[in-house]
């Protein structure tokens, strides 16, 4: 499913190369990446989502380099294929929480469908909130719709950047199972990158940078 | 879900500043269609009243001043020629049509022009109801005199002296409504036309009455020939039957006779250039405003891109491409414009009713002519621009993001 080779990556005006360990997820296979700050995490989530671009070294998901394509590509690839958790808890202020969803089905490029957003809404105790506006969310309900973003489209590869950094152990094991459940469901491949050890245990594949 | 909708949103979450771009915006497309519609009604006004006449013959004096009396019936006239003279000039065979204007009276501020027939082919003027003025002391009356005056066929009345309502000159001879014409939004519609001979008789009954005690001292016949060599008129509106006599024939007359000959297109073309300084003026103000509503949007759409740098760069991650993002922030400037466009054209519809409503009342005219439909798409071409280059420098931000950077330091 996603392979990365070689990949090394050198931002402008630094002369640090970063050099990253190569991956292999097979179909439904997850993966977390740990390492301190600073080390290059985000830069690895960012080269594997196709927002940067490598120095070196390719990325291919269902076998398809993603280094390769061109920037209007490679952003339909991202939004058919590709679902993204971020740290801060984040969705689009303008929109309430179920055009949030629509929003991303219709970048994504996939049918919107009523029943199915509401289904996950429901699972993830969001449902008497779809048409609340964001700002009025408390910080468990976004992220919880941020994962709602990250899954509603089916993507082949959920990544996922400091889900559980400040989150205490209750809510650090019910953000981690969520995201699992939902890769699970649409059968995704999941990767976390934290410096989190308390999640090492959820995956049978780690990486350490 | 569409990109409409994201812009439609987002202008909804940032009320204030929508507002303010909008008010700006919508007060320079207002001033512009304001002065567009007030400087298109003026010239039509004129033009229309032109009709065909080439030139117009009157009593020495401004001819401006005969032009806008003759022509437009705003003025006093410059003073009355002789009939005698004048009925040369209709058989002048360089002329196609020469038709002579007496006036002097009205009834309650309406002109009662004497005149003949020909006066109503100049203004295509067509009867609505009754008859052609065939007698002395008939009258026919124009739409608005009519309907404001509220008279019909058969009504009568009597004319008083001067050309501003009174009470204290009134004649003695009544005047009887034979006809009224059908609207032609010209001059005619608020003018009272009668003959020639109807203007003579109310004022010879009065030169009649007051040298009662002279008459009986003349011979009956020399009495008439007096009167009819005393004949006048105010002024003849002239067709020609070729232009080219417009070059020679006004200097002939103004040289060779004691008559003025003016151009009543070319008097009128002056006095619109003089009025344009002022329409102009104000159309530079508008400009003027046009470029700072430009900034306001620009202002207003930049911010945005700015602060919302996050939710831009999130929504690349969703899939959606930089031209969509350029496309979300271009719809927005383009709500803005219209929401201005559909404010300002209101307001120019509804304010110009109102300032126009009054100049109605104060001369008895509707002067308001809906603004020609190309004017409308000008302007609209122009706001579409002008909003396109204020998007165009907005969207500098969304093309040189950088996601990574974006993301990253939101953490």
């Amino acid at each position: 499913m996603l392979q990365s080779s070689n990949l090394t990556f050198q931002y402008k005006k630094t002369e640090h190369l970063f050099r990253f360990p190569n991956i292999d997820l097979k179909k439904q296979e997850h993966l977390v990446i740990l390492g301190k700050s600073g080390i290059g995490k985000t830069t690895l989530l960012h080269l594997l989502a196709g927002i940067l671009k490598p120095s070196t070294g390719t990325v291919s998901l269902n076998s398809q380099d993603i280094t390769v394509l061109r920037e209007s590509s490679l952003d339909r690839f991202r939004g058919k294929n590709i679902g993204l958790v971020f740290q801060k808890k984040h969705a689009i202020q303008t929109l309430n929480v179920l055009d949030n969803l629509k929003a991303r089905l219709y970048f994504g490029k996939k049918k919107v469908n009523l029943n199915k957003m509401e289904a996950l809404l429901a699972e993830l105790d969001l449902l008497d909130f779809k048409t609340s506006k964001v700002q009025t969310l408390s910080e468990g309900q976004l992220q919880r719709l941020g994962i709602a973003i990250a899954v509603i489209h089916e993507p082949e590869i959920i990544l996922a950047d400091e889900p559980t950094s400040s989150l205490d152990d209750a809510n650090c094991k019910m953000v981690l199972e969520l995201l699992l459940k939902q890769a699970a469901k649409t059968q995704a491949n999941l990767i976390v990158i934290t410096h989190d050890h308390r999640i090492k245990s959820y995956f049978q594949n780690t990486i350490m940078l | 879900m569409n990109i409409w909708k994201i812009s439609l949103q987002n202008i909804k979450s940032k009320p204030l500043y929508t507002f303010l771009s909008v008010c700006v915006l919508a007060l320079s497309i207002t001033l512009l269609l304001g002065i567009q519609q007030l400087k298109y009604s003026f010239k039509n006004q004129i033009e229309t009243n032109l009709g065909k006449i080439d030139l117009v013959i009157g009593a020495k004096g401004s001819p401006l001043q005969l032009v806008l009396a003759s022509v437009l019936h705003l003025d006093n006239p410059t003073g009355n020629i002789s009939y005698t003279e004048a009925q040369n000039i209709i058989k002048n065979p360089r002329v196609k049509s020469a038709v002579p204007i007496s006036y002097g009276d009205n009834y309650k501020g309406y002109r009662i022009v004497g005149t003949t027939e020909t006066f109503l082919s100049i203004y295509n003027a067509e009867l609505e109801t009754g008859s052609n003025v065939e007698q002395s002391m008939e009258v026919v009356l124009g739409a608005t005199v009519a309907k404001t005056l509220n008279l019909k066929v058969g009504d009568t009345f009597l004319s008083s002296h001067g050309l501003i309502e009174n009470t204290v000159d009134i004649h003695n001879d009544e005047l009887t409504i034979v006809g009224i014409l059908k609207p032609t939004h010209k001059v005619i519609d608020r003018l009272i036309v009668t003959n020639l001979e109807s203007i003579w008789d109310v004022h010879h009954h009065e030169v009649e009455d007051t040298s009662h005690a002279d008459y009986h001292h003349h011979d009956h016949d020399e009495v008439a020939k007096e009167i009819e060599a005393d004949k006048e008129i105010t002024s003849l509106l002239v067709t020609f039957k070729s232009p080219r006599s417009l070059l020679t024939f006004p200097r002939k007359i103004n040289e060779s006779t004691n008559m003025l000959a003016a151009l009543p297109r070319y008097e009128l073309h002056k006095l619109y250039e003089y009025t344009s300084v002022g329409f102009q003026t104000i159309t530079w103000i508008a400009y003027l405003i046009l470029v700072m509503s430009g900034l306001t949007i620009f202002i207003s759409l930049y911010k945005m891109v700015k602060e919302r740098a996050f939710d831009l760069a999130i929504l690349r991650t969703y899939g959606a491409s930089n031209f969509q993002l350029i496309k979300m922030v271009l719809y927005e400037g383009l709500i803005i414009a219209f929401l201005a466009f559909v404010i300002a054209y209101l307001f120019v519809k509804i304010g110009l009713a109102i300032v126009l409503n009054f100049m109605v009342a104060s001369n008895q005219q509707n002067l308001l002519v809906n603004l020609p439909y190309q004017e409308l798409v000008y302007l609209g071409i122009l706001v579409f621009f002008k909003v396109v280059l204020s998007v165009s420098l907005a969207i500098y931000p969304i093309i040189k993001m950088n996601i990574s950077t974006i993301l990253s330091h939101e953490k």
